[in-house]
């Protein structure tokens, strides 16, 4: 991870803990690719660290930091910027460009299937390696390529979700449709996402804890890539299976970690993802305060 | 990137500002009287089922200590830690909230109003909705 990426997030952070002592502690799933009906609360801002280490066959590995500024504009509207950067080993460090993504919730009411439209711009170059989404026929191989080289190419694309996701006894299930375009002349590609998680302990316990089973949720993910509009298919296209926990203090602080395993060959054989999340209640209504 | 990048992070505070702004209008208020009658109608929009839903902790004295616990981390940056609203949320003391069975509580925890600025609570199990609600229900 470069060290501004740690200097910024660091000042962030800091920042965020001492201008806003009190934490909020949200409805979190522990996924890091798949997303949920679960929305940012209404004025709340979320500030998340996260990382991506792979490792890399006919190249270096490499660990692709990204900083997530998510702030719940409504009850039905989410916005998040996220800036991306990475460092492969032999090979220095870089920020890789920055994403703006906005979630809505189009019924205003729960479902058993809850839909989310989800739409973000990227402006990242082609040394990015966070994986935040695998689409098309995102591989191990187009990481192999050396930043000098990667950087000069920029990609400045859409990408839309359809979000379907259930909550039943305790489990969240989600489905995630991805299609993203260059706006270039590159054609549509695809991408998927499936998880389910649940809370080791459904009901809470009486006296405050932190590490114990009711702040603890274990869940699986499975994603890849579908292809492109020439060519729609799941082979020789990268696929991965992770695991995931995430402890979810009362102060607000989220940690999470996440294994992953490729399951074909143009996959990486192995990921490790880790994340600290610290969230902000009230946060609009104290910076209103500060234009008053 | 940079010729990308200015217009759409300006668009980015632009909206971010609106937002805050509309929520501003909710927070200017007095405190709330508890009735909030938009909040009150949604919660009367419970299936009538709902009314004949059974608390399964109902009278347990650690489910109203868990339910304060879950309420204070969860609920109390808008209701206000005392439950008498914020100007941003309904007081939870008052008869409206009260006089609701617990399970149309429930049901509304889980579905929220998202139009009003009321999270939908259904990621929370229901175990801990219960026990929120049977807090609720001990403040009478």
């Amino acid at each position: 991870m470069s060290l501004a990426a740690r200097a910024v997030f660091g000042l962030l952070l800091f920042a965020a803990m001492a201008l806003f002592p009190r934490p909020a502690s949200a409805q979190e799933t522990p996924y890091f690719i798949t997303y949920s009906h679960r929305l940012e609360e209404p004025g709340n801002l979320e500030l998340e660290f996260s990382s991506n280490y792979a490792a890399q066959r006919g190249g270096n590995d490499f660990v692709a930091p990204w900083l997530e500024i998510e702030y719940g504009a409504t009850g039905w509207w989410t916005t998040e910027i996220y800036i991306d950067s990475q460092h492969t080993l032999g090979d220095g460090a870089l920020f890789t460009g920055w994403r703006w993504e906005n979630r809505f919730r189009p019924l205003m009411r729960e479902h058993w299937i809850n839909p989310v439209l989800y739409v973000e711009y990227e402006d990242v170059n082609g040394a990015d390696k966070t994986m935040i989404e695998v689409v098309g026929f995102d591989g191990e191989a187009d990481h192999a390529v050396r930043n000098a080289v990667a950087s000069r190419e920029h990609l400045h694309e859409i990408e839309t979700k359809l979000i379907l996701s259930s909550d039943f006894k305790g489990w969240n299930i989600s489905e995630n449709f991805i299609a993203e375009k260059n706006t270039g002349h590159a054609p549509w590609e695809f991408g998927y996402a499936v998880a389910a998680s649940r809370p080791l302990r459904l009901a809470a316990t009486a006296r405050p804890c932190n590490f114990c089973r009711e702040n603890i949720v274990a869940g699986v993910e499975m994603y890849g890539g579908l292809g492109t509009t020439d060519s729609a298919t799941l082979s020789g296209t990268s696929h991965y299976l992770a695991p995931m926990v995430a402890w979810q203090m009362p102060s607000g602080v989220t940690l999470r970690i996440s294994p992953g395993w490729g399951l074909t060959h143009p996959s990486h054989r192995f990921l490790l993802r880790w994340g600290v999340t610290y969230e902000i209640s009230g946060f609009g209504g104290k910076v209103r305060k500060l234009f008053r | 990137m940079t010729r990308h990048a200015i217009p759409l992070l300006l668009l980015l505070a632009s909206a971010a500002f609106a937002a805050a702004g509309a929520g501003g209008q909710k927070s200017n208020g007095p405190k709330s009287s508890g009735d909030d009658r938009g909040v009150l109608r949604a919660i009367a929009e419970a299936p009538v089922a709902t009314r004949e839903w059974v608390n399964p902790y109902e009278g347990q004295a650690d489910a109203v200590a868990a339910g304060k616990k879950l309420y204070l981390r969860h609920c109390a940056e808008c209701h206000g830690r005392d439950a008498r609203g914020s100007g941003r949320a309904v007081n939870l003391r008052s008869p409206g909230v009260q006089n609701a069975a617990p399970g149309e509580l429930v049901w509304f925890l889980r579905s929220g109003n998202l139009w009003r600025g009321m999270p939908s609570w259904s990621g929370m199990p229901v175990e801990r909705r219960w026990q929120i609600v049977t807090y609720l229900k001990s403040l009478r």
